[in-house]
């Protein structure tokens, strides 16, 4: 009969899909006894190009698979060598001069040298490859010539011998050698990128201490030891297995099923965590360098009054926000973090004083009808703390609405002028420098870039511009704080808090260190026998 | 006594549906909190149920039965205002299709192929996300998407209506369309066309829902019940009952108006 | 009988078409621009120039829909603005994940609904019939999404040793099957059990009884096949449906399939990915519709009939 053949087809295909899956695409065998790190993400890794990336997790790769001249410790925001054994500046920091290792290769074979280097910075600045980490490298000398076309290279940076590299800057900047330790600055094979074009992030081709073996999109990477990386007996690990698309609570199921050795800990799950003395002690905890802040734009109503900024700080109860998150964060005072080098323990900041706030709304004349909108990005946690705020503005008499958004569209709005009034936004610092956040976020010439609320003050930018080419670290940042107090009494943010990670690992993971701004770096990671 | 199983079905879904309403508009009177605003100190940590709060209280410290009540206002009007959108532009198109037929039904007949082709979910998707969610969009969206069930519908009625005595008479006697359309054949599809809008009310509430699971209903605090469940998947584990009890809720009023539907069609069938 | 195919093929290919523009129109209301997705606003207006100019953004409207329709008919679909890769690419990876999910339901639903459709239409007007016609209600008036939560609270606090989501083998397909297979199932035994009723009572089956035909035997040579006709034609479209992505259930396990990359290419804009995984949709609806009249014209002799010239 016609109808029972039909099934039987429909079984015979379902018997083999099902029967040739293993939990779809072959995951890579170790042999017995291999130290194999497992991990869990949320989302797919966006790219393993240098060039392109510009995110945590496709750095958490990039800087496993590739090398820059210096880098970050591993607990730490201080600068290391890597591929550079050492490096001069010029007093007026405007030439920078590393010499390099002798012995680091790609895993194609071939020894990495200056012109490497160059190569990798002279991608990020061309057009064609629509880096964002263009302007960083924009101060080179020579760099708009290339930019324009106008050159074939980049007449800034030297290389007069395979191990010696020097960069020109146009102008003093101290902080060069912290953006040469972004993973933008990698040093890539340019025959490699020849071949693979855009699909080099699918092929990468690095002088790290891993190398890639297996992506499938939104599924898994892996990722294993690279014999050949110049440092003898690192990376600890053979291989790390990072399974994508997993969600928070699907993670820390995974965890203590023991199937994944490192996890974050979710928002449900926090309490019971930190209540309990054997999961306490395998969680480890770090403050970011980053700041979650609400901007206010400044040229648009009802904002442009530094009286409603005010109330609206006053207005916040910021010990009830980072309650409903768990307690993981401690509440602004300024713009800087805490683990921010230049960080001023000595700013108070406005505390929470709802009859104060109502005082500065009828001073300025909006006590009742203010409406506000509120754009946020539109994920879970956001949008618990946009409700929270709705509660704390609802009692001085504002009627705060949200208005979620993706990430792409909410970043692209907000650099137009009198287009977003009010957004939650938070900044995390690229390198340990005051300027990261205040000249980044403060100042006239971001309009339209990251300074998101269009603030100006002239005395503010008077200084920002002035402490910019100071090589004197107190003199540096006594002249950032100075900048900060005034922008704080401002007020074009309502300052949130400072988050904190958390992590939690098995007990047989060990030297598993947060970083208070990069990704963790895992080459001395190592494994304890379990199992 | 078979009759009156049938009527039973109809009765208990017209019940239903009149409880839900009911909630819906006596909702200030009946919640015993603001639904938006925190009335326990839970915060990160949702409440169980207790003897104050007889359904919990969410990571906000908000009262769950003061927010299921209100989100029945929501649920209903994007429902009920989907579906009318989606009759007024199905019925209009299944009328013009099955009477005039010729090139007019080959026409439309295309474009309701083309549109069932479009992924419905993802268009709405789409739309909502293109657009600013508010209430207007979400149940216009939601009624553009619908239609083409109504439409094909209502063409076939239409069509075996159109052969029928009276209507070809009519026709050769000279009336007008629309005097044919209104006075012969509307009364006739109007059967049909009520047990579309009861089943099609269930279908516009359970897409609301969904659109509100994934984020795209209408924006917080405004409580709605796709999104309660949403914001309760992370305390899966740790609050079982804040991702349960919207559901329930879902669950009744879409069930009310697929009995009342069925058991409407059920009973004409009989006739 | 080939003429009816062509012209099936041929109108298939319109419809494609049609749909192809108004996804095409659509995408061009989406307000991202491509060239800021992918350098950041911060790029200078040079390089966001020469980007729109490499990505063909400064054509006439009606250049670009010619281009996008060439690329397509060759398995180009651009590439994403988000992930940089081809969105060719991206779809084919996804799919073996959503195309097991989706036979798998099928098949489930199938059987469910055709053994519950039977036994409710076997002892028709019993209290059986009853109850099987209100579980089948309260089945398709459950919340998908929220029926996938109650699965994982289920499991999660009684099943230790279940995997709750994500695609790592055939334990992980249990439950989201379960969860999309309930509603169809439920749907699928009204469609038979109101066919089999339609069919029953039908003159050339009571003339099959009276030949002294046993009721079950009855049943299940004569009625079965022709009522089962227009439920499998439903399955087949349904399939199609599934094939192109389950956003909700995908969303609540974690499942890597198409329904959420479409969800994240909607959320983050991300145009070429979004008329790609739209178009896939199309497709598969277009193919689908082909193979069931194509499947009708084997099985229902009469049709062949009529298009013999």
């Amino acid at each position: 009969m016609k109808i029972p053949r039909t099934l039987r087809i429909l079984l015979a295909i379902v018997v083999t899909l099902v029967a040739g899956c293993q939990g779809g695409g072959g995951a890579p065998e170790f042999p017995p006894g291999a130290k194999v790190l497992r991990l869990a993400e949320i989302n797919d890794v966006p790219t393993l190009d240098p060039a392109a990336g510009y995110d945590t997790v496709s750095w958490e790769f990039e800087q496993m698979l590739f090398s820059t001249l210096v880098r970050y410790g591993e607990a730490d925001v201080k600068l290391h060598p890597e591929a550079a054994l050492a490096w001069a500046v010029s007093p007026d920091a405007t030439v920078f001069t590393f010499h390099l290792r002798h012995d680091v290769r790609f895993t194609s074979g071939r020894a990495v040298t200056s012109a490497d280097f160059r190569y990798a910075i002279e991608r990020v600045l061309n057009p064609r490859t629509s880096s964002k980490g263009m302007e960083y490298f924009r101060a080179i000398v020579g760099a708009p010539a290339f930019i324009a076309g106008r050159a074939a290279h980049v007449s800034g940076i030297e290389t007069p011998d395979p191990w010696t590299i020097i960069f020109h800057l146009a102008a003093p900047d101290p902080i060069f050698v912290d953006k040469l330790a972004m993973p933008f600055a990698s040093a890539v094979p340019r025959e490699a990128v020849a071949r693979w074009g855009e699909d080099f992030s699918r092929h990468p081709v690095g002088s790290g201490p891993f190398m890639l073996k297996q992506w499938i999109g939104g599924q898994r990477i892996v990722i294993v030891r690279n014999p050949d990386y110049f440092i003898r007996g690192l990376p600890k690990l053979d291989a790390v297995v990072d399974l994508l698309g997993v969600s928070a609570e699907l993670e820390w199921l995974k965890f203590e099923a023991g199937e994944i050795d490192v996890s974050a800990i979710p928002t449900a799950e926090f309490a019971y965590v930190m209540k309990t003395p054997s999961l306490k002690r395998l969680t480890t905890h770090r403050v970011t360098v980053a700041t979650q802040y609400l901007g206010m734009n400044c040229q648009m109503a009802p904002f442009t009054d530094v009286r409603v900024r005010q109330a609206f700080n006053y207005a916040i109860n910021k010990r009830k926000l980072i309650a409903i998150l768990n307690g993981r964060g401690v509440v602004a005072h300024g713009v800087m973090p805490p683990a921010l080098p230049g960080y001023d323990p000595g700013l108070t900041g406005y505390a929470y004083d709802p009859e104060r706030a109502r005082q500065l709304l009828a001073a300025a004349g909006v006590s009742h009808g203010l409406a506000p909108e509120l754009w946020l990005l539109a994920d879970q946690t956001e949008l618990m703390v946009g409700q929270s705020l709705q509660q704390d503005l609802a009692l001085v008499g504002v009627n705060l609405t949200l208005k979620p958004i993706a990430l792409a569209p909410l970043l692209e709005a907000v650099r137009q002028p009198n287009t977003v009034p009010f957004m939650a936004f938070g900044w995390e610092a690229d390198f340990p420098d005051p300027s990261n956040f205040l000249s980044v976020l403060f100042s006239r010439s971001q309009w339209g870039a990251n300074n998101d609320t269009f603030y100006y003050n002239p005395r503010v930018d008077a200084l920002l511009r002035e402490a910019a080419p100071v090589t004197d670290l107190q003199k540096r940042y006594a002249l950032y704080q100075q900048a900060e107090k005034i922008i704080v009494a401002d007020a074009p943010w309502v300052f949130l808090y400072h988050p904190v990670a958390y992590v939690i690992h098995q007990p047989w993971v060990h030297d598993f260190v947060l970083n208070p701004m990069r990704p963790t770096r895992l080459e001395k990671v190592w494994l304890s026998p379990h199992r | 006594m078979k009759r009156r199983r049938f009527n039973l079905m109809e009765l208990i879904g017209a019940l239903m549906v009149a409880v839900l309403i009911a909630v819906a508009l006596l909702a200030p009177l009946i919640a015993p909190h603001d639904p938006t605003r925190a009335v326990a100190p839970t915060f990160g940590n949702p409440g169980p149920p207790s003897a104050a709060f007889p359904l919990g209280t969410d990571e906000l410290g908000r009262d769950v039965l003061s927010r299921i009540i209100y989100g029945a206002r929501i649920s209903l009007t994007v429902g009920l205002a989907a579906v009318a959108v989606t009759l007024a532009i199905g019925v209009t198109i299944g009328l013009s299709s099955g009477f005039f037929g010729g090139a007019i039904d080959f026409l439309l007949m295309r474009f309701t192929d083309v549109m069932l082709t479009l992924p419905g979910l993802l268009l709405a998707m789409a739309l909502v996300t293109v657009l600013r969610p508010s209430l207007l969009t979400i149940l216009l969206v939601i009624g553009l998407v619908s239609w083409t069930q109504v439409a094909r519908v209502v063409r076939a009625e239409t069509l075996s209506l159109s052969q029928r005595d009276f209507v070809v008479a009519a026709r050769a006697l000279g009336a007008p369309s629309r005097r044919l359309i209104v006075r012969h054949l509307l009364p006739n599809v109007m059967p049909i066309i009520i047990v579309m809008a009861a089943l099609g009310t269930s279908g516009t509430l359970l897409l609301d829902a969904g659109l509100s699971f994934l984020g795209l209903g209408v924006p917080p605090p405004t409580p709605s019940w796709g999104r309660m469940i949403e914001e309760a998947t992370i305390y899966f584990r740790t609050a079982p009952w804040l991702a349960t009890f919207p559901g329930l809720a879902i669950f009744y009023a879409v069930l009310s108006f697929n009995l009342l539907g069925y058991g409407y069609l059920r009973r004409r069938r009989q006739q | 009988m080939l003429a009816y195919i062509a012209r099936r093929v041929v109108f298939g290919a319109v419809v494609l078409l049609g749909t192809s523009l108004i996804t095409f129109l659509i995408a061009f209301v989406i307000p991202a621009d491509p060239a800021v997705a992918m350098a950041g606003a911060k790029a200078d207006p040079q390089t966001l120039a020469t980007i729109r100019h490499e990505l063909g953004l400064d054509q006439p409207l009606y250049v670009q829909y010619g281009r996008y329709l060439d690329r397509a008919l060759h398995g180009d679909l651009g590439r994403s603005y988000i992930r940089r890769q081809s969105v060719t690419k991206l779809i084919a990876s996804r799919f073996p994940a959503t195309a097991i999910l989706a036979v798998s339901a099928m098949v489930l639903s199938l059987a469910m609904g055709v053994i519950m459709g039977m036994i409710a239409a076997a002892w028709r007007d019993r209290a059986i019939d009853h109850v099987l016609l209100l579980i089948s209600l309260g089945l398709v008036s459950v919340p998908v999404f929220w029926l996938g939560t109650m699965l994982l609270i289920a499991g999660g606090l009684y099943l230790r040793d279940f995997p709750l989501g994500g695609f790592s083998g055939i334990k992980s397909l249990v439950l989201p099957t379960i969860t999309l297979a309930l509603g169809s199932a439920g749907y699928y035994s009204r469609i038979l059990h109101t066919n089999l009723i339609d069919v029953l009572g039908q003159d050339y089956i009571r003339t099959a009884r009276g030949k002294g035909l046993t009721p079950q035997r009855t049943m299940l040579k004569h009625a079965m096949a022709n009522a089962m006709l227009p439920l499998v034609t439903l399955a087949g479209l349904d399939l199609a449906g599934l094939l192109s992505g389950v956003v909700l259930t995908e969303t609540v396990f974690d499942w890597p399939g198409i329904g959420r990359l479409a969800f994240e290419a909607i959320f983050n804009l991300d145009v070429p990915l979004i008329m790609g995984t739209v178009l896939f949709a199309a497709f598969l609806i277009v193919v689908a519709n082909l193979m069931v009249d194509l499947l009708y014209l084997w099985l229902d002799p009469r049709i062949r009939l009529e298009q013999a010239p």
